[in-house]
């Protein structure tokens, strides 16, 4: 089972592809969930305190805005933790924690400079046609990952 | 009867994953008020995208657009808006700026536009706040024009707290004294203007208190009346400048933050408070003054007489600024030179730092002790190519728009 | 609104997954009939769109890999940070959706495209040619084919 990393972090899509063939997608929910089931922290609603953009400080520089860094206390364990990663590249309307495009921009940077693991960049389809190319290019990269287990 | 929560719309991107929201849900809850997020749909955010026109990148902000629009047009009910993005982002700068203009323009909403970073504390934003909801809460009493009876206004303000008396509509007493213990200062204050007026504080039917000490003076002299600089000061800018209909911008440049304030009839519109660094506040004028060796209350006159081109300012901080200031009469600058440039300084700072968030409509009236700096209005009238209003009393602002505004408390009234 | 916004219980060590129904067969009310079925106490809450459920990781994996097989190509599963009903994320609260809801919005109409993807390669291995990105330089004329233009259009 590979930790799958995708972009939108808070796809569906994805994240319901990558866990079908077997895999662990690491997204938004996952980052989301560890700090609300954190007892003692109160900073509604997300949980994430004046900490995070400190945090966030390992992957952006100071003078990189509060939220950027912030966001990236979230995605940049995740981008150093995965095996693979799959980038849809036109997600122009995703909100909240994919809401700041600064951010996202150097997620994908980050992700396609780990060379060390394969990257599949991809679009959203707008077909049945690009459906099934859409569906069979994950299924074929998730496959070529190995270890998938029979969800 | 608890009055009803103030509803006040949020539009933002980042102060969630800054840790900044939980500080803006703090400030809200400490004056009453609930913030909320506008309801929409996702072809309510296309549909705005497009007829907005501003092609923001980002889906938050894209996201802002549509609930800012929603505001407008009426589907979805506030009381007041709250727009929030990250400092340092110029493609929410962007956004933020023109949804505050776009709001202002387009509706009777009050708006405050805020950049914060994660050191923001709900302890910031509470002014601001509280200034909001006094606006949505407090129209009838905001449309006030004319003071009636007896009545005290005290402005506790962080350099200097000034007392005010009033009676029929005339300005009968005033006193002022540096701020150092809160209430003996404002005790001392009050002397005078009873004096001056040969009353007591028994003859008072109302009392306001307005600035830093409003709560703790307010609570001790027993005040009818304990509201915000920012509403209070809009409306006794516009008292004594005769201007209360129509619009007009109120500029006050105050010992520890500045105000900026669009004003519509009366009622603030849009506003922005601030002043992180000191070398745009009075205080810098205050050093310059001792630097060259007059007295603040000469400053002015002494700067009308300078050329503030003529000495290099390479900083706004307050330590450099004042250095470039000593270097510059170590080189033989006249200490008039010196004088305006230090105006200059001051002025520039607010104009580019503060003046930018509000719309400037004319009069522009200058208020606070520091609109008494000649030097100061003439170097801000430069910037803004336009002749500035400084009315009578103009440094006693806050406690004529206290002393005004709490006249709407005498029984009866 | 302080006290609306206080942590509720931690649901600590779960997971909560949506589960999304797109289907011409399967309505949401039938999905939840089946898990209802099979839940052993996990957590179930029906919603417009299909379930949200709760419970231990491993629970919850299984619940789900029965699900899919309800209606493999229209069921769509995603895992969520908050467990339902959190006041810090509620509708009712907010006084509008969360903005993750925009992005299920947005996803939810091309569901179908990805189901017609899953039914077709289900049965059979698809080869795609290519199905990546347009790159910035992609489509643009070369130049020498721009200076025969020129040089025909002299002529």
């Amino acid at each position: 089972m590979a930790k799958v990393f995708i972009y939108p972090a808070t796809s569906l899509v994805l994240s319901d592809l990558v866990e079908r063939w077997g895999h662990e997608p690491l997204g938004a929910a996952l980052a989301i969930r560890e700090r609300i089931q954190t007892a003692s922290l109160d900073s509604p609603p997300l949980q994430m305190t004046p900490e995070e953009p400190k945090k966030g400080l390992k992957w952006a520089a100071v003078e990189v805005p509060a939220g950027v860094r912030g966001r990236m206390a979230l995605y940049g364990p995740m981008i150093e933790e995965a095996d693979a990663a799959i980038i849809i590249n036109d997600a122009d309307l995703a909100f909240g924690c994919m809401g700041c495009s600064r951010t996202n921009e150097l997620v994908m940077y980050l992700l396609r400079k780990r060379t060390d693991i394969p990257l599949l960049d991809i679009k959203y389809p707008s077909s049945e046609e690009e459906g099934i190319a859409f569906v069979a290019s994950i299924k074929e990269f998730l496959a070529a990952l190995g270890g998938g287990e029979d969800a | 009867m608890k009055e009803q929560p103030v509803r006040i719309a949020q539009l933002s991107c980042g102060p969630e994953h800054s840790g900044v929201q939980k500080e803006i849900y703090d400030a809200a809850a400490m004056v009453n008020a609930e913030m909320f997020f506008p309801d929409v749909t996702l072809a309510d955010i296309r549909r705005s995208y497009d007829e907005f026109g501003l092609e923001a990148r980002s889906g938050d902000l894209k996201l802002a657009i549509a609930r800012a629009m929603a505001l407008v047009e009426g589907s979805v009910e506030a009381d007041a808006v709250f727009i929030a993005t990250c400092f340092r982002c110029s493609e929410a700068a962007i956004v933020r700026n023109e949804l505050r203009r776009y709001i202002h323009e387009n509706s009777d909403l009050p708006v405050v536009s805020y950049s914060f970073t994660e050191r923001t504390t709900s302890g910031t934003l509470l002014t601001r706040m509280e200034a909001l909801t006094t606006i949505a809460r407090r129209r009838a009493l905001l449309a006030r024009e004319k003071q009636v009876g007896t009545t005290l206004g005290v402005d506790s303000g962080s350099s200097t707290t000034k007392a005010v008396v009033m009676q029929d509509n005339e300005i009968i007493g005033t006193g002022w004294t540096p701020t150092i213990e809160v209430i003996k200062s404002a005790e001392t204050a009050m002397e005078s203007a009873f004096s001056e007026a040969g009353l007591k504080i028994g003859d008072m039917e109302a009392i306001g208190t307005t600035g830093y000490g409003r709560f703790l003076v307010g609570k001790n002299i027993g005040a009818d009346l304990i509201q915000e600089e920012l509403t209070v000061n809009s409306k006794g800018a516009v008292y004594l400048a005769d201007r209360q209909h129509g619009e007009a911008t109120v500029i006050d440049i105050g010992g520890m933050d500045n105000k900026a304030i669009s004003v519509q009839d009366g009622i603030p519109g849009t506003f922005t408070m601030g002043g992180i660094c000191a070398g745009a506040s009075g205080r810098f004028l205050e050093m310059t003054a001792k630097r060259i060796g007059v007295d603040i209350t000469e400053l002015g006159a002494i700067a009308m007489k300078g050329n503030s081109k003529e000495v290099p300012m390479n900083s706004y901080c307050i330590v450099f600024g004042t250095q470039s200031l000593v270097n510059a009469l170590a080189e033989g600058h006249s200490k008039e030179d010196v004088a305006a440039a230090a105006c200059r300084s001051v002025a520039e700072q607010v104009f580019e730092q503060q003046l930018q968030e509000v719309d400037i409509k004319e009069p522009v009236i200058m208020v606070g002790g520091t609109s008494l700096i000649e030097g100061l209005v003439k170097e801000m009238g430069m910037l803004l190519q336009t002749d500035i209003v400084v009315p009578h009393h103009s440094q006693y602002i806050g406690s004529v728009g206290s002393a005004l505004l709490s006249s709407g408390f005498i029984r009866g009234e | 609104m302080t006290n609306k916004m206080a942590p509720p219980p931690l649901y600590s060590g779960t997971v909560t997954k949506y589960v999304f129904i797109d289907s011409p067969n399967v309505n949401p009310q039938t999905l939840a009939i089946r898990a209802y079925e099979i839940s052993k106490g996990i957590m179930i809450k029906e919603t417009c769109f299909g379930l949200q459920v709760t419970g231990k990781p491993d629970e919850v994996k299984e619940l789900i890999r029965e699900l899919r097989k309800v209606d493999p190509a229209h069921i769509f599963v995603k895992d969520r940070g908050f467990p339902p009903g959190d006041p810090r994320r509620c509708r009712a609260n907010l006084g509008g959706a969360r903005p993750g809801y925009y992005g299920h919005e947005f996803e939810s109409r091309i569901l179908r495209y990805i189901s017609r993807g899953l039914e077709e390669t289900a049965s059979r291995t698809v080869t795609v040619n290519k199905f990546e990105k347009t790159k910035m330089d992609e489509g643009k004329l070369p130049l020498e084919k721009l200076l025969e233009i020129i040089e025909n259009e002299e002529d």
